[in-house]
C-alpha cells in the first residue's frame, strides 16, 4: 500500500486510476502529470520508485484540489450572486444558467445549480 | 323480612355511578377516543418504471474459481508449446544442422522441403521468443518450417557475411501470414548453428507502446535519449539464455564506465545475466555489450575471440514511427528517440559497424500493422525497383541486339519473367512489352517501327512507389532506409513448395481424409490466395491455439490436436461421397431390373 497525497492505494492500482481518484484530477492533467514525470500509461502505484512518488506528491500539493477547489467553485457562485448578475440569480433560483430551454429538460439544473453547490 | 330490592340490583346500586359507565358492552369506541392511532404520513413509494432502471442485482457474476495468480493469464496467453505428442513422427524429417548450414550446396539442396529444428536450436530460439503464440507449432511433433528459396538466399548471405566479415543489412516484409516471422526465425537458427551471437527483438511493438518504465537521459551530442530498463533487462535475459555456451567463452576486453565495479576478466554472460538482474544497470551493460562484441577479435587474449553477430527485429514498422510515449512536455516521442530503437537503427543503417561481419534482419508485422507511410514508399519502391530495373536492362539489351533484322533480339529471358510475383503494374509493362514485340514480330514490320517501339517504351514505377510531394517525409526513416538496406519481400509458396508443404501435414497426420492429390493442393493454394503459407496452414490443419483457448476465458488445452477436433469434411471428399452414393444407387436399382 503506497502513500500518495493522503491516501494510500493498493500497489497494484493503475496509476492514472488513482491519480482520477481526486477531484480536480481528470484525465487531461492525469495524463499531463504522467508525462511530466515521465510514468507510462500503464504504470501500477507498486512500479513507481520513491523519487517519483515524492516528486508527485509534491506537484499534487501545489495544485488546487479537492475542498480548495470546491470551496473554489462555491465562492464564484457566491461572487456572481452578490454582484447581482444574471447568472447568480439563475444559480439561486435553481435554474439553467446557459441559456438553456426551461420549458422542460431541467432536472440537471435543479438538481445542481445551487448557491452552496457540492461541486 | 324480606327486601324491597334484588341482590342484583344492590350490587349494580352500589357501583359508584361514574364507574359505571355508559359504555355499552363489547365496545371500543371509548379506547379509540382516550388513544387515538397516530395517522402516519402517508408516503408515495416511488415506483421505478419499468424497463427504465438500471438492474445490477441480475448481473451479478458469482466467482466460484480461485482468481488466477498474479502473471499466470499473461504466461497462458504467451505459452508457445512446439510439440504435440499425438502427432505422428515424420520419418526422414531432414534437420537443419551446422555442417548443412555451412555448406551451400547442401542448403541448396533441401529448398523446397520441410526442415526440422534441432532440440538445442529449438531451445534458443525459445528462449529469444523467436516462436510466437499464434503459430502452428503446437500442431506437430518437433517444430519445422519450410526452407523457401527466401531461406536458402539467407543462408547464403550469412556465408558472404562470414567469409568476407561484411554486414548484410535486410528488411523483409510481405502480406499477412506469408512466413516472415518464420524467416526471421530460420535466419536466426542458421547463424546460432554457425556460433554467432544471436540477439533478437521479439516484438518491437512492446518498445513504442508504452507499457514499459521509460527515462530520459542525455546522450553524447546533447539530445534527450529515453530508456527503457525493464524492457533492455528482459532482451538481456533472452541474450544470456539462448547464447550461454558461447558467451561463457568470451570475456570483456575493455573497460566500461559502469554504475557498480566490474571484475577484469569477466565472463560476457556474467556481464550480460548482471544487466538482466538489475533494471537500473540494464542500459550501461546493454552498452557495454553492444561494444564488445561489435569491437574487432583478438584471438591472442584469452577469451578476446569475437565471432559475428546475428539481430533480428519482428515489427519494425512500429519503430518507424511516433511512438505512444510523451516527453516531459507532452509532445509524443519519436521511436528513433528511444534509446535501444536507437540502437538497432544504428545498426541497421550501418552506423554503428560491426568488426567482424554479421547480418541485422528485420521483418514487419502484417497483422498488427501501424501506419507508416514513409516506410511503405521505401518498401514499394524497392520491391517495384527490383523488377522494373531487369526490365529496363532487359529492353536496352534488345535495343541493342536488334540492329540488323526485327527477329534478332533474343527474348528468353523476357519470357522467363515470373509475372505473378510482380506488382501488377509492373507486370503489365513486362506483357506490353513482350506482346509488343511478337506484334511487330509477326506482323513483318520494318526495323525503324521494332527500334522506335523499344525507344518509346519507358519503364514506369506504380503510383505507390512514387512520393506524394505533399506528405511530410519521416526524415529518420528516410536516413535509415536510404542507407543501402536491402529490402525482399516474401510472397507467397509456389505450387511445388505447397505441395512439398501439405504432405509434411499428410505424414505428421494433420491432414487427413484424402491424399495428396494435384486437384487438393492447387484448391488449398487458391484459397490460400496464392500460396500464403499462413492461410495454407489454416485451411488444411489448423485450428490456431488462440481459437482453442478463447472459450469464454476457460483456457483448454492448446495442445488438443487439431485432427481430432478438425471438421474432416473436404470437398474432395464429399464428392468421393456422392460418386459413392450415386454408384450405389445405381447398383441397386440395376440388381432389382435384373
Amino acid at each position: 500500500m503506497v502513500f500518495l497525497f493522503g491516501v494510500n492505494f493498493p500497489e497494484q492500482r493503475l496509476v492514472s486510476r488513482a491519480l482520477q481518484t481526486f477531484y480536480g484530477i481528470g484525465p487531461n492533467v492525469c495524463q499531463r502529470l504522467m508525462a511530466r514525470f515521465t510514468i507510462h500509461n500503464t504504470a501500477k502505484i507498486g512500479d513507481l520508485g520513491d523519487r517519483q512518488t515524492n516528486d508527485l506528491a509534491a506537484e499534487l500539493s501545489t495544485m488546487t484540489l479537492e475542498n480548495d477547489l470546491r470551496r473554489q467553485v462555491v465562492d464564484n457562485i457566491k461572487r456572481l450572486r452578490d454582484m447581482g448578475t444574471y447568472r447568480g440569480r439563475r444559480h439561486a433560483m435553481g435554474l439553467p444558467v446557459r441559456g438553456q430551454r426551461t420549458r422542460t429538460q431541467i432536472m440537471t439544473a435543479r438538481k445542481l445549480n445551487k448557491i452552496d453547490r457540492r461541486g | 323480612m324480606s327486601m324491597s330490592i334484588c341482590l342484583r340490583c344492590l350490587k349494580r346500586a352500589l357501583i359508584l355511578p361514574e364507574l359505571s359507565s355508559s359504555r355499552a358492552a363489547f365496545s371500543t369506541s371509548a379506547s379509540l377516543h382516550a388513544n387515538p392511532t397516530k395517522k402516519k404520513a402517508v408516503v408515495p413509494k416511488t415506483l421505478a418504471k419499468a424497463g427504465r432502471t438500471l438492474r445490477l442485482a441480475k448481473n451479478k457474476r458469482v466467482v466460484t474459481a480461485r482468481p488466477p495468480a498474479a502473471g499466470e493469464r499473461k504466461a497462458l496467453r504467451k505459452k508457445v508449446v512446439l510439440s504435440n505428442t499425438n502427432a505422428l513422427e515424420v520419418p526422414g524429417l531432414a534437420e537443419l544442422s551446422t555442417e548443412i548450414v555451412r555448406d551451400g550446396a547442401q542448403l541448396k539442396a533441401l529448398e523446397g522441403k520441410v526442415v526440422g529444428f534441432g532440440a538445442e536450436t529449438a531451445e534458443a530460439l525459445r528462449c529469444l521468443e523467436g516462436f510466437k503464440p499464434g503459430q502452428g507449432w503446437h500442431l506437430f511433433r518437433r517444430p519445422a518450417a519450410l526452407l523457401r528459396k527466401d531461406g536458402v538466399e539467407m543462408g547464403e548471405a550469412i556465408q558472404r557475411a562470414r567469409e568476407e566479415k561484411t554486414v548484410e543489412r535486410r528488411v523483409v516484409f510481405g502480406d499477412k501470414g506469408s512466413g516472415k516471422s518464420v524467416l526471421l526465425l530460420q535466419s536466426m537458427a542458421m547463424p546460432y548453428l554457425q556460433g554467432w551471437v544471436v540477439i533478437h527483438f521479439p516484438e518491437a511493438r512492446d518498445i513504442t507502446n508504452a507499457q514499459t518504465p521509460y527515462e530520459p537521459v542525455q546522450t553524447a551530442d546533447g539530445k534527450t535519449a529515453y530508456v527503457q530498463p525493464r524492457y533492455i533487462a528482459s532482451i538481456l535475459s533472452n541474450i544470456a539464455a539462448a547464447n550461454r555456451a558461447l558467451l561463457n567463452d568470451l570475456r570483456i576486453t575493455q573497460q566500461h564506465n559502469l554504475p557498480i565495479p566490474l571484475q577484469s576478466n569477466i565472463s560476457l554472460t556474467r556481464l550480460v545475466e548482471l544487466g538482466a538482474n538489475d533494471a537500473q544497470l540494464a542500459w550501461p551493460i546493454w552498452q557495454a555489450f553492444l561494444s564488445e562484441i561489435t569491437a574487432p577479435s583478438q584471438p591472442e587474449k584469452q577469451g578476446g575471440l569475437r565471432p559475428p553477430v546475428f539481430v533480428g527485429m519482428d515489427g519494425v514498422d512500429h519503430i518507424m514511427r511516433m511512438s505512444a510515449y510523451l516527453d516531459t512536455d507532452m509532445k509524443p516521442i519519436h521511436a528513433h528517440d528511444l534509446a535501444i530503437a536507437q540502437s538497432f537503427t544504428a545498426m541497421l543503417s550501418g552506423k554503428t559497424h560491426l568488426a567482424n561481419g554479421g547480418m541485422i534482419m528485420a521483418a514487419t508485422s502484417g497483422s498488427t500493422r501501424p501506419s507508416v507511410p514513409t516506410l511503405d514508399h521505401f518498401l514499394a519502391r524497392a520491391y517495384a525497383l527490383g523488377h522494373a530495373e531487369p526490365l529496363k536492362a532487359m529492353r536496352d539489351a534488345l535495343l541493342e541486339q536488334t540492329k540488323v533484322t526485327v527477329y534478332d533480339g533474343d527474348l528468353a529471358p523476357l519470357e522467363q519473367l515470373n509475372t505473378s510475383a510482380m506488382h501488377p503494374e509492373v507486370a503489365a509493362q513486362v506483357l506490353e512489352l513482350k506482346y509488343g514485340i511478337h506484334h511487330l514480330q509477326e506482323n513483318d514490320a520494318s526495323l525503324e517501327k521494332l527500334q522506335g517501339f523499344l525507344q518509346r517504351f519507358k519503364v514506369r514505377l506504380p503510383k505507390a512507389a512514387v512520393w506524394d510531394a505533399y506528405l511530410p517525409k519521416d526524415e529518420n526513416v528516410v536516413a535509415v532506409m536510404e542507407s543501402g538496406v536491402r529490402v525482399t519481400k516474401v510472397a507467397g509458396l509456389s505450387k511445388d513448395e505447397a505441395r512439398s508443404v501439405m504432405e509434411y501435414y499428410a505424414r505428421s497426420g494433420m491432414l487427413r481424409g484424402s491424399p495428396v492429390t494435384e486437384g487438393l493442393v492447387g484448391e488449398k493454394w487458391t484459397l490460400a490466395g496464392g500460396g500464403i503459407i499462413g492461410e495454407l496452414e489454416k485451411g488444411t490443419v489448423a485450428i490456431p491455439s488462440r481459437q482453442l483457448c478463447a472459450t469464454k476465458g476457460r483456457p483448454r488445452l492448446a495442445s488438443a490436436p487439431a485432427g481430432i477436433l478438425d471438421f474432416p469434411f473436404d470437398s474432395a471428399q464429399i464428392r468421393d461421397n456422392i460418386t459413392a452414393l450415386f454408384m450405389a444407387s445405381i447398383m441397386t436399382v440395376v440388381l432389382c431390373l435384373v
